[in-house]
């Protein structure tokens, strides 16, 4: 019975997320003409892979643990290393993409030491590695940009795959898949639902759950990279605070997708609709020219919004229980 | 001989290592180990034992502030409106300071009344701020001019350190206030307890939003010194002075999972990082190194820190 219901309110909150997400489309239309336009959504959805991609990790880290507040940063110096591996040491591109996503991999699994071993929150150790890893960056570019790669670098940002699907667009599919694949159908991903609903539990019931939250933060790493190399390869240059302006969207949209910050509840469905929320905002801010300086600041209030309502929806839902 | 080894072994670490990056620094440069560098020390920190001691009550009462940076800057940003308006300065001061508590009391509401998680709702402040400030601002700093204000932070004839000054009457304020009221007290209590606290009585809800009102309230005089000392309000001087605040209370003692911490032991934090600072300079460690070297330490030493806090505990 109880399931039932909790069923019922997953389904509404659901159907509710693809309501604003046709609502923003509504009103996109409405705002500018070039909106619906095949270019202007094939852009949208592009601009919404990379987030996406950055999402999954983050939903999975979230759903095990907390936030993984350090994927900007990760992002960032996982492009920049491949990006110079390809421009200056003109190392092939498969390599410095393999090379950086290992990074990427490498600096996750220190985060997951952090949080799991250590026993720092991850709020604290991923913002506090986010600061070391930015610095890092920007050592070793020097404050300059790198930019013109080669054809081949790019072709995972703009390319087309089978002729007409866009690269970002098919990795981020690929992404996606095998993430709900992962959550969905393998003990793993059932173990990151049980060690983020409830730690000391799953550790009783025989779960390591410090080896899970290890492998979350893993995966977080790793996507961020990959989200990395895809965004410099799309526009075709680096620098050293390229992932800054992702960490609040990123958040956003992990949030918009009904993923809860306390853990062990979310999906990677949900993440999606997010980002494709968060990517017409964007685009829309953008159509609307609205300066720069409000945008973080628009994004930081949706963030704050959307996670009040799932709160008072929730109290709702346990207030109908009770009764 | 093994009371010495007692008193010894009761010295926390951070103060260990303190006195070794000092000898070692002074190594480097004669002109290292003099009042004249050690007032400019002091004056370059004093801010962020401001914002430190913030970090810290709100760390001591089991939440996190994410935005302390961003109040900060936007009450420098105010502060500096105001000054050249030119209003007097006591309420020049005001106007900063209540700027911060503002943005305070809206983390409060979030989180103690709305239910919010503290990293969510001050994650989400801070965009929201910035944005205020580069807007207040036309994204370029506003400069002060006005000598009075500008007094409150100056190195006045080169000997005495303003900022420094008012930065302790900060402190021994809120040293009062840890100590001596009902909000010290009651945020021991919600950080060791929090039901407990509410089952014994204690309206947690108030009291909680108070705490990170008057996080704010402190970033936000903080703020009005930094504007005084650095005579601009930069839009975005903030940034990741959360993150050494946080660092700060964590290599002062202070622990994140139950209500433990002093301010008084957040001095120490403070004095690493800011001897780390001026340190990496009388080194010439180039500038292009300097935040990836110190990031990388204060990250290193946080997680030494919470090492040896927890066997601590473990061996009480």
């Amino acid at each position: 019975m109880i399931a039932n219901k909790k069923k019922k309110v997953e389904l509404i909150s659901s159907l509710s997320r693809f309501g604003a997400l046709f609502i923003l489309v509504v009103i996109g239309s409405m705002i500018s003409d070039v909106f619906l336009s095949g270019r202007n959504i094939s852009n949208v959805i592009t601009n919404a892979s990379v987030m996406i991609i950055l999402g999954v990790g983050q939903t999975i880290a979230i759903i095990t643990n907390g936030p993984d507040l350090s994927a900007g940063s990760i992002m960032t110096i996982c492009a920049v290393i491949a990006a110079i591996l390809v421009k200056t040491f003109g190392m092939f591109f498969l390599w410095a993409f393999g090379l950086a996503i290992i990074l990427g991999i490498a600096l996750g699994l220190l985060n997951g030491f952090m949080i799991s071993k250590v026993g720092i929150p991850s709020f604290i150790s991923t913002y506090g590695l986010q600061w070391a890893v930015f610095g890092f960056a920007y050592l070793i570019l020097r404050g300059y940009v790198l930019y013109d790669f080669t054809a081949s670098f790019r072709f995972l940002g703009n390319g087309y795959l089978f002729g007409f699907i866009q690269m970002p667009i098919a990795v981020m599919i690929i992404v996606v898949i095998s993430g709900i694949a992962v959550m969905k159908w393998t003990t793993l991903g059932r173990r990151f639902y049980s060690v983020g609903a409830n730690s000391e539990s799953a550790r009783l019931s025989g779960v390591d759950t410090d080896k899970t939250v290890i492998y979350a933060f893993m995966i977080s790493g790793g996507l961020a990279a990959l989200a990395g190399i895809v965004l410099v390869a799309r526009i075709n240059a680096v620098q050293a605070d390229i992932g800054r302006s992702y960490l609040l969207p990123v958040i956003a949209t992990v949030f918009m997708g009904g993923t809860s910050p306390t853990g062990g509840q979310g999906s990677i469905i949900g993440t999606v609709i997010g980002a494709l929320i968060i990517a017409i905002v964007q685009n829309g801010m953008n159509l609307l020219a609205v300066p720069s300086e409000w945008r973080e600041a628009i994004i930081g209030a949706l963030i704050i919004i959307t996670v009040l309502i799932d709160i008072l929806v929730r109290k709702r839902f346990t207030h109908l229980q009770k009764a | 001989m093994n009371k010495i080894i007692k008193r010894i072994k009761n010295i926390p670490p951070v103060l260990i290592v303190i006195f070794i990056l000092v000898i070692v620094f002074s190594q480097f440069s004669r002109n290292y180990l003099t009042i004249r560098n050690l007032l400019i020390i002091l004056q370059q920190s004093s801010v962020l034992l401001v914002i430190s001691i913030a970090a810290t009550f709100v760390i001591i009462s089991g939440g996190l502030d994410l935005s302390l940076g961003a109040i900060m800057t936007i009450s420098g940003v105010t502060t500096a409106l105001a000054v050249n308006a030119g209003l007097p300065i006591i309420l020049v001061i005001a106007i900063g300071g209540l700027t911060g508590f503002a943005c305070g009391a809206v983390n409060g509401t979030l989180i103690a009344i709305a239910g919010m998680r503290p990293f969510i709702a001050t994650l989400g402040l801070q965009g929201i701020l910035y944005g205020f400030s580069l807007a207040l601002t036309n994204k370029v700093g506003i400069h002060v001019s006005n000598e009075k204000f500008i007094f409150l932070g100056d190195l006045v004839n080169r000997v005495v350190p303003m900022a420094a000054i008012s930065c302790a009457i900060i402190f021994l304020f809120a040293l009062y206030v840890q100590n001596h009221t009902t909000l010290g007290r009651y945020a021991y209590a919600i950080g060791g307890n929090e039901e407990g606290a509410r089952l014994s009585g204690v309206n947690t809800t108030f009291w909680k939003w108070l705490v990170y009102a008057f996080a704010g309230l402190l970033c936000g005089l903080g703020g009005v010194i930094l504007v005084a000392r650095l005579e601009v309000a930069d839009p975005i001087v903030g940034i990741q002075w959360e993150f050494e605040a946080i660092a700060a209370t964590i290599l002062g003692g202070s622990s994140l999972r139950i209500g433990k911490g002093d301010i008084r032991g957040t001095i120490i934090g403070v004095l690493l990082i800011a001897i780390l600072r001026s340190g990496l300079n009388v080194v010439r460690v180039p500038s292009i190194w300097q935040p990836a070297t110190i990031g990388t330490i204060i990250i290193l030493s946080i997680v030494f820190q919470v090492i040896i806090t927890k066997k601590e505990l473990g061996k009480k």
